[in-house]
């Protein structure tokens, strides 16, 4: 764990309520925006945040990773994952299909894109919005932990228990997608690079 | 350099974890290849686009923390040490009504004597078997009730 994590979570322990804020602050930015993506409004998103920083100090001492972001987040993608799940009782999506290495939630297709994607308007951000929702679990989880919340796919991969190179395939599958749902507008991409 | 290979080079070199040797190919591939610098162009401009996401309610930290004070509300200290003070309190109780409930019951042969009087028998049948159990939770209840008194091991909280 970051020092100044662990001496501000020692100094709210001691009473300090001001620290508690100042930790839950450093986070809140990464954390909140990655499950605002899965929450089905900002109200979920919200007490999944709350939850997610309860179930993190509770916990501590089952805390066995080195930093803190990344228990945090392992507990937000164990929220995400318990939701999905009880959306989708039948089969798991962390399941790899027989002799490809391929999971199971990589290969379910995008049924919504097409009305996800005329529900985005012309805004470009809300199309990619709306096409990365379609996209399945995995990919989309690797997608917004990248290019979102700013984690290294060393880090993805090691939330979802998978390897650095399936973290990264499950990307490229994402933008592949993302190209072929977009069309046009995807190259407009382009122009907006600095 | 294929496609993908140049796409999975860029994807590293975004987010920090290319190696000296694979960013060097990917230095060379970039400028050599217009279409490879396209394709850059297009990852950073995906990043560009994504609308930022809010933050969480201006409270939460303190929501947080009230959950937190719920959740770590004293509860009662479990000791190990009860449980023996517990069984010894419960096993003497139990022979101190064995005890009173022995000196205060009838011997056989006066039993045997009072069956010989059916009339008196049946209206002391009934006093000889409840008056001594009576007596007998009395002494139980008080004993328990001098203990939970004093509580020196906290037996109300169980």
């Amino acid at each position: 764990m970051d020092p100044t994590d662990a001496a501000l979570l020692a100094a709210w322990r001691r009473g300090d309520a001001e620290a508690l804020g100042q930790l839950v602050g450093r986070y809140k930015r990464p954390l909140f925006s990655f499950l605002h993506r899965f929450a089905s409004d900002p109200g979920q998103a919200d007490e999944w945040f709350q939850e997610t920083w309860v179930r993190a100090i509770r916990h501590m001492n089952l805390f066995r990773q080195r930093n803190f972001s990344g228990w945090l987040f392992r507990i937000a993608h164990n929220l995400i994952i318990d939701q999905a799940r009880r959306r989708k009782p039948d089969g798991s999506l962390d399941a790899p299909l027989p002799d490809s290495g391929i999971f199971l939630g990589d290969t379910i297709p995008a049924a919504t894109l097409s009305p996800a994607l005329e529900a985005g308007g012309r805004d470009l951000g809300r199309q990619i919005e709306a096409a990365v929702n379609a996209l399945p679990l995995e990919q989309r989880e690797v997608f917004w932990l990248r290019m979102d919340s700013g984690l290294p796919f060393k880090e993805i991969a090691r939330l979802q228990r998978t390897s650095v190179n399936t973290a990264l395939a499950r990307m490229q599958y994402a933008l592949e997608k993302l190209r072929k749902a977009l069309g046009p507008a995807y190259r407009e991409l382009q122009e907006t690079a600095p | 350099m294929t496609p993908a290979r140049l796409e999975h080079l860029l994807l590293l070199e975004q987010s920090g974890e290319l190696t000296p040797t694979r960013r060097r190919a990917l230095d060379a591939e970039l400028a050599a290849n217009p279409d490879a610098r396209r394709l850059c162009d297009e990852l950073r401009g995906l990043a560009r686009a994504i609308p930022p996401a809010p933050g969480p309610s201006p409270d939460a930290a303190a929501r947080i923390a009230a959950r937190l004070a719920t959740a770590a509300r004293p509860r009662p200290a479990f000791h190990p040490a009860w449980k023996p003070a517990l069984a010894a309190a419960a096993a003497l109780a139990l022979l101190l009504g064995i005890q009173l409930f022995r000196a205060g019951s009838p011997s056989s042969e006066t039993q045997l004597a009072r069956s010989e009087t059916p009339a008196a028998n049946d209206s002391s049948t009934a006093d000889d078997w409840t008056d001594p159990l009576a007596d007998d939770f009395t002494e139980l209840e008080n004993l328990l009730t001098a203990l939970s008194a004093e509580d020196p091991f906290g037996f109300a909280e169980l």
